[in-house]
């Protein structure tokens, strides 16, 4: 199995309110700028892995407009939030087995138009609307948001969770984002401003939801053993897992109680040789301030129906236990679905986080959360290569 | 509420028949003595492609909800829910005039009939439920 894989690149666009470039353009170049990261050429890649997006993503026609040849490996996968996970977890299986060497993941998209708030660009308006899926749309359920009030509800009204703890995820996210030059929304906020922001989808506050943003993210997998000798300190992946619940629209269904990152975390630090007591610190996909609540539970940070009290002891935000979206998250920097953790992660591991960079990041944990908690990702990655000592 | 105009899809024109006749009409697995939502395309008991059509009786409860604002204050919230069906599928549903929101408070099919479009369904409180 050789050394195992390592993430030896890192590309980003300009990201947010971008207009001017399509989706495949922003790919293209997140994925030069992933490769130049490295220290590689295009002509080093030998896999391209590219993640579906909301509309005008590219597919593996990427390939051509960057002009790789002979390519071992290259694929569009779709797993929503979760795909960039499942995208690094491929990579590195291909790697360590030796059907490619050298692979570029990205996901790139551009939803925002100019002049268009974010919240419309998830959003479907009509005049008419067609059959029983119609008739649910038409009666309201019109954006993403309603589907993930409908989870965050159901914890609090089952635990006790409260809009406060909500809050509390909101406000530490936005004290990381504070320190990042990348993230879209860098001023402070209070619980205050917090509880004060307009409801979105009762009990979600505008500021319990993620941004809305246009760009690309690729990063560099390889072998840990290449990875060594080029331009960045190799970002090894130890673990990774997933996890589609498959939550039956029927009596008896957990959905909004438990995620797919139950069976993901475990799955993951098993291979990783990590329990959650090892992990310094969290990247996680945060498409609300609930997502980040219930996730921390089913990973075993709390109880079940705690994650509320544990955000609200300040454990996640900077000089906590558990630091966690240390770059802001999609909350407050970027919204590039999976790619957003990951990225942070690869910071964090490089060391690279500047004032925002933490002090032990020996395991980090990155989730991946797609459609309404449908599926889930999980990665342990670290600076640090596996010990064959177990250390 | 205006909710715009509601037309037949050709693949869930039985549920609108129903509701022209203020009837609930989800999807059912006579084998497997299971029900499913109108959108149910098989069972996944038996592996059956094809489920029939059946009565439900309208009665349900409260698993959770949600009430959806838009950006423009002067928009009418929008008491969404998921509820569940007394035979046991979920349906996202739309509430009028439910006060007390609590899990588990029982509800009661209504239907209503616009002067254009397909005829549809909300949930309402039963005489039991606090008003």
């Amino acid at each position: 199995m050789g050394s195992g894989a390592a993430i030896a690149g890192l590309g980003m666009t300009e990201l947010g309110r971008v207009y001017g470039s399509s989706p495949r353009r922003l790919a293209a170049n997140a994925v030069r700028a992933a490769v130049a990261d490295a220290g590689l050429t295009l002509e080093d890649l030998d896999g391209l892995l590219v993640s579906h997006g909301m509309g005008g993503s590219p597919s593996i026609e990427l390939a051509e407009t960057l002009g790789l040849r002979d390519l071992r490996l290259l694929s569009l996968m779709s797993a929503f939030g979760a795909t960039a996970g499942a995208m690094v977890a491929h990579a590195a299986m291909s790697i360590m087995n030796g059907a490619a060497t050298t692979v570029a993941c990205v996901f790139a998209d551009a939803p925002l138009q100019p002049k268009q708030s974010a919240g419309s660009a998830y959003h479907r308006n009509a005049k008419e609307y067609y059959g029983f899926g119609g008739m649910t749309a038409a009666l309201g359920f019109r954006s993403i948001n309603a589907f993930y009030a409908l989870a965050a509800q159901r914890h609090m009204a089952r635990y006790g969770t409260t809009s406060e703890q909500l809050g509390a995820i909101a406000v530490s996210t936005r004290q990381w984002a504070s320190m990042n030059p990348l993230a879209q929304l860098r001023d402070p906020i209070t619980l205050a401003d917090h509880q004060n922001s307009r409801w979105v989808a009762e009990p979600l506050h505008l500021l319990d939801c993620c941004l809305v943003s246009n760009g690309a993210i690729a990063v560099i997998v390889t072998s840990a053993d290449r990875a060594r000798d080029l331009a960045r300190p190799p970002v090894h992946v130890l673990g990774w897992g997933q996890g589609h619940p498959g939550h039956r629209k029927e009596r008896g269904s957990e959905f909004g109680l438990t995620t797919g990152a139950l069976a993901s975390g475990p799955i993951a630090m098993k291979m990783a040789g990590v329990t959650v007591d090892d992990i310094d610190v969290c990247q996680l996909y945060d498409c609300y301030t609930y997502t980040v609540l219930v996730t921390l539970e089913d990973y075993g940070f709390c109880a079940k129906g705690e994650g509320g009290a544990f955000a609200a002891t300040g454990a996640l935000a900077p000089g906590g236990a558990l630091p966690t979206n240390t770059g802001g998250g999609q909350l407050s920097a970027y919204y590039m679905w999976g790619m957003t953790p990951l990225s942070e992660a690869v910071v964090q591991a490089r060391g690279a986080g500047g004032d925002r960079q933490v002090a032990r990041n020996d395991v980090i944990l990155v989730s991946g959360n797609g459609g309404i908690l449908d599926h889930h990702s999980s990665l342990i990655l670290s600076p640090h290569a596996p010990s064959s000592q177990g250390a | 509420m205006d909710i715009g105009v509601l037309r037949r899809d050709g693949r869930t024109d039985p549920f609108f028949d129903g509701t022209a006749r203020d009837e609930l009409m989800i999807k059912r697995c006579e084998p497997c003595d299971r029900w499913f939502g109108p959108d149910a395309t098989g069972c996944p008991g038996c592996g059956a492609d094809e489920l029939g059509w059946a009565r439900a009786c309208g009665d349900a409860s409260l698993v959770t909800w949600t009430i959806t604002h838009g950006r423009d204050p002067d928009d009418e919230p929008a008491f969404l829910a998921l509820v569940e069906l007394a035979e046991g599928p979920w349906l996202h549903a739309r509430l009028d005039g439910v006060t007390g929101l609590r899990e588990g408070l029982p509800l009661v099919a209504r239907f209503v009939h616009p002067a254009e479009g397909e005829a549809y369904l909300l949930f309402s409180g039963t005489r039991r439920s606090p008003q």
